[in-house]
């Protein structure tokens, strides 16, 4: 999976400062930081399937950490994004503490793959307090890298 | 599909059989040797079910030993042996050879030894194998020597003319000692959910190791023999080259097996139909169990490399299933072949021998597997676990008999006590097992304590059955669809090996319960895999809710279903 996690997390799709100030919002510019990038090319659906999954149930965790994520065919592979808002912003998570730290993922409805594994990877490497101080006070994208991998 | 299976097996299995037959046989006519050979088919199908049921419902035993002894009584040496009036001749006659049942009847037993040995070699944990390969290795080696050694030495002891270490007999009672069948203690450990603990896997390491040890032995053994009744002299340097030979073969096949089978496999799916792949390489498995047979080793060595070699494959789990129906059909008939072998009276004279080494083949076991298992981290209870568990006997020790009675290196007696050994080690080996699991931890060591507690393991309580059975198929779906392999361990309970990699993960499901067991690092992933189900299952009940009147519709579906059509 380490592989797969330097595979998937480039300079392209880590965020490091955020600039919305509110769920809807942040989940809104990382959809549209990925459309940026040309990773997405359906930025409805993929809106859909993320708000969707929120309106089941949270994705905001415990310390800060907050994981939105779908599922729609509209992309044909995994799609991640990882990216923080020192700021913290309400996220309904678990602890009702404000969330810092947003990693997404956009995975095809119809196609098998590491989808969960990834989020799960890169919440164990994430559970750790020093990891999470380490990619709040990073400078660069390629010393967020350096933490994953 | 079992059907198509079956067809498939008796495909290959008659013309073989008939091709010997018509050789040996050829003064007696055909129609009526196929007759008997049908009418014992028949009777040995019907009683092995019979008596397989009786031992697993009834007396709470493994259906296996059933089903030899049901070969005990309807073989040539009990029921058998009556004259029945429509045949004018008994159903099983004795015949008078080293081997007491015909030879189209062996045929069978053969090709069936053949299947079970390549599903046994398909079963193969090759990976938990190499994990936990140095203290799996150990424990297999110190099990096999020590049985060996004991097994040989009472032979040598205490059988009138027999004298030396390398007299067949010896050889044959030592290698027979050797194999532990391993099935009967998965299945125990899968109940207790004992198996991935740290006995259990070094009980599976070790039998994977047990295994190969003593196919090669049998290999050594056999070509030993050969030369002993050809009258030709056995001496160390001769034994040193068919000790190559035989592991030569074994390496040489297993390495090309391994390399080659995930490229044979890829080729294989040109088929696009899983029936086809399963039936060629069955065929491959018996074409290889063919060529050991030619380099002067023993058939099931080559169905057990075809089988070990294809375990590595995305393929393993469907030819497993593909070929239930052909195993299902054709191992008991082995098993009640060998029962039939049993002559009763060659065991009178001999009886306080057998007591003796079956006492020996399961000290053998014990202390040969617990040495080497306490001086690897565990304490006694743990070293007492591992040998209980390499205890219970199987189709490999009726195959190495087989195959000495077959070549006259052993007589029917020693024959006799070999599957003595067989039911008394089976039967003492679950209930000594399931006593030895009680209590606490089997290690010594701190560091493998502290391994072991790094388990984690997750529990959940649903309202009912329905909702556990719809969230078990989801969890299972949610991982077959994270690319993981998905493995149902036992057929009467609902419990699942989910792998990938070198993750393992349980999955048990006992009425509305559901529990995950895995090493603490998949925490993560089991936990979410299970969240993001039950919000499936929230979305499901919230969907039911929203159904246009349910009642309307059961009203609207059953109207009418007791009412007179209307013209």
């Amino acid at each position: 999976m380490r592989k797969k996690l330097k595979k998937l997390l480039t300079n392209d799709n880590i965020f490091l400062e955020l600039e919305a100030d509110s769920k809807e919002t942040i989940i809104e510019e990382l959809i549209d930081r990925l459309v940026g990038c040309g990773k997405i090319k359906n930025r409805e659906a993929v809106m859909k399937a993320v708000l969707e999954r929120e309106k089941k149930m949270s994705t905001g965790m415990e310390n800060g950490i907050a994981i939105p994520h779908g599922k729609t065919d509209s992309v044909n592979q995994l799609v991640v994004a990882i990216a923080r808002k020192k700021e913290g912003v309400d996220f309904n998570s678990i602890d009702k503490q404000s969330s810092t730290i947003f990693v997404m993922t956009i995975s095809p409805l119809s196609r098998s793959g590491p989808h969960l594994q990834f989020l799960a990877e890169v919440s164990k490497l994430l559970k750790d307090s020093r990891a999470r101080e380490k990619f709040l006070t990073a400078k660069t994208t390629e010393e967020v890298i350096k933490i994953f991998i | 599909m079992y059907r198509r299976c079956v067809f498939m097996v008796l495909f290959l299995v008659l013309p073989v059989v008939s091709a010997s037959a018509s050789g040996q046989e050829s003064g007696r006519d055909m129609g009526h040797l196929m007759t008997i050979l049908v009418l014992q088919l028949a009777v040995i199908v019907i009683a092995v079910r019979f008596f397989g049921l009786i031992f697993s419902r009834y007396l709470k035993q493994s259906k296996v030993l059933g089903e030899l002894v049901a070969g005990m009584v309807i073989g040539p040496y009990a029921l058998g042996s009556f004259s029945l009036p429509f045949l004018n001749q008994p159903l099983f006659p004795r015949i008078e050879s080293v081997l007491p049942v015909s030879t189209e009847l062996y045929g069978l037993a053969v090709v069936a030894s053949i299947v079970l040995l390549f599903l046994a070699g398909l079963e193969t944990d090759l990976p938990t194998f190499l994990k936990f390969s140095r203290i799996g290795s150990l424990v297999g080696i110190g099990g096999v020597i020590l049985s060996f050694f004991l097994g040989d030495m009472i032979a040598v002891l205490l059988l009138p003319g027999v004298d030396s270490f390398m007299s067949p007999v010896a050889l044959f009672l030592g290698t027979l000692s050797t194999a532990t069948s391993v099935g009967i203690t998965a299945r125990i450990l899968s109940e207790k959910r004992k198996l991935s603990s740290p006995e259990g896997v070094t009980i599976l390491a070790g039998a994977v190791l047990d295994d190969v040890l003593g196919i090669i032995i049998l290999a050594v053994v056999v070509g030993i023999s050969k030369i002993g009744a050809s009258g030709g002299e056995i001496y160390w340097g001769k034994i040193g080259i068919i000790a190559l030979k035989a592991f030569g073969f074994w390496l040489i096949c297993t390495v090309l097996g391994i390399l080659f089978a995930k490229k044979i496999s890829k080729k294989l799916k040109w088929f696009k139909s899983n029936e086809a792949i399963a039936g060629v390489v069955l065929g491959l498995a018996l074409f290889l169990a063919g060529l050991a047979e030619m380099a002067g080793l023993a058939m099931i060595i080559g169905a057990y490399i075809v089988g070990l070699s294809f375990s590595q494959t995305d393929m393993a789990n469907e030819l497993q299933e593909r070929l239930q129906g052909v195993y299902q059909f054709l191992v008991p008939v082995f098993f009640c072949v060998m029962g039939m072998m049993v002559n009763f009276s060659a065991l009178k004279g001999i009886i306080v021998f057998g007591i003796i080494y079956t006492a020996c083949a399961i000290l053998g076991k014990i202390v040969g597997c617990g040495i080497p298992a306490y001086f690897s981290g565990f304490n006694l209870k743990g070293s007492f676990r591992i040998g209980a568990g390499m205890l219970p006997r199987g189709e490999v020790t009726l195959i190495v008999a087989g195959i000495g009675l077959s070549a006259g290196a052993i007589g029917q007696d020693m024959f006799g006590i070999a599957i003595m050994t067989l039911l008394i080690a089976s039967i003492i080996a679950p209930p000594l097992l399931i006593k030895s699991f009680e209590g606490g931890t089997g290690l010594r060591d701190k560091k493998l304590i502290k391994e072991e507690e790094k388990g984690f393991c997750l529990k959940i309580k649903f309202p009912s059955v329905y909702i556990t059975d719809f969230i078990r198929s989801r969890i299972l779906q949610a991982f077959q669809n994270e690319d993981f392999f998905v493995h149902r361990l036992n057929l009467d309970r609902l419990i699942y090996h989910i792998k990938k990699e070198n993750i393992c993960i349980t999955l048990v499901q006992e009425n509305k319960g559901i529990e995950l067991t895995t090493d603490s690092d998949n925490k993560q992933l089991a936990n979410l895999i299970v969240a993001e189900e039950i919000l499936e299952l929230k979305d499901l009940l919230e969907g039911v809710e929203k159904l246009e009147s349910p009642d309307g519709m059961w009203e609207k579906l059953t109207a009418g279903l007791f009412g007179e059509e209307k013209e």
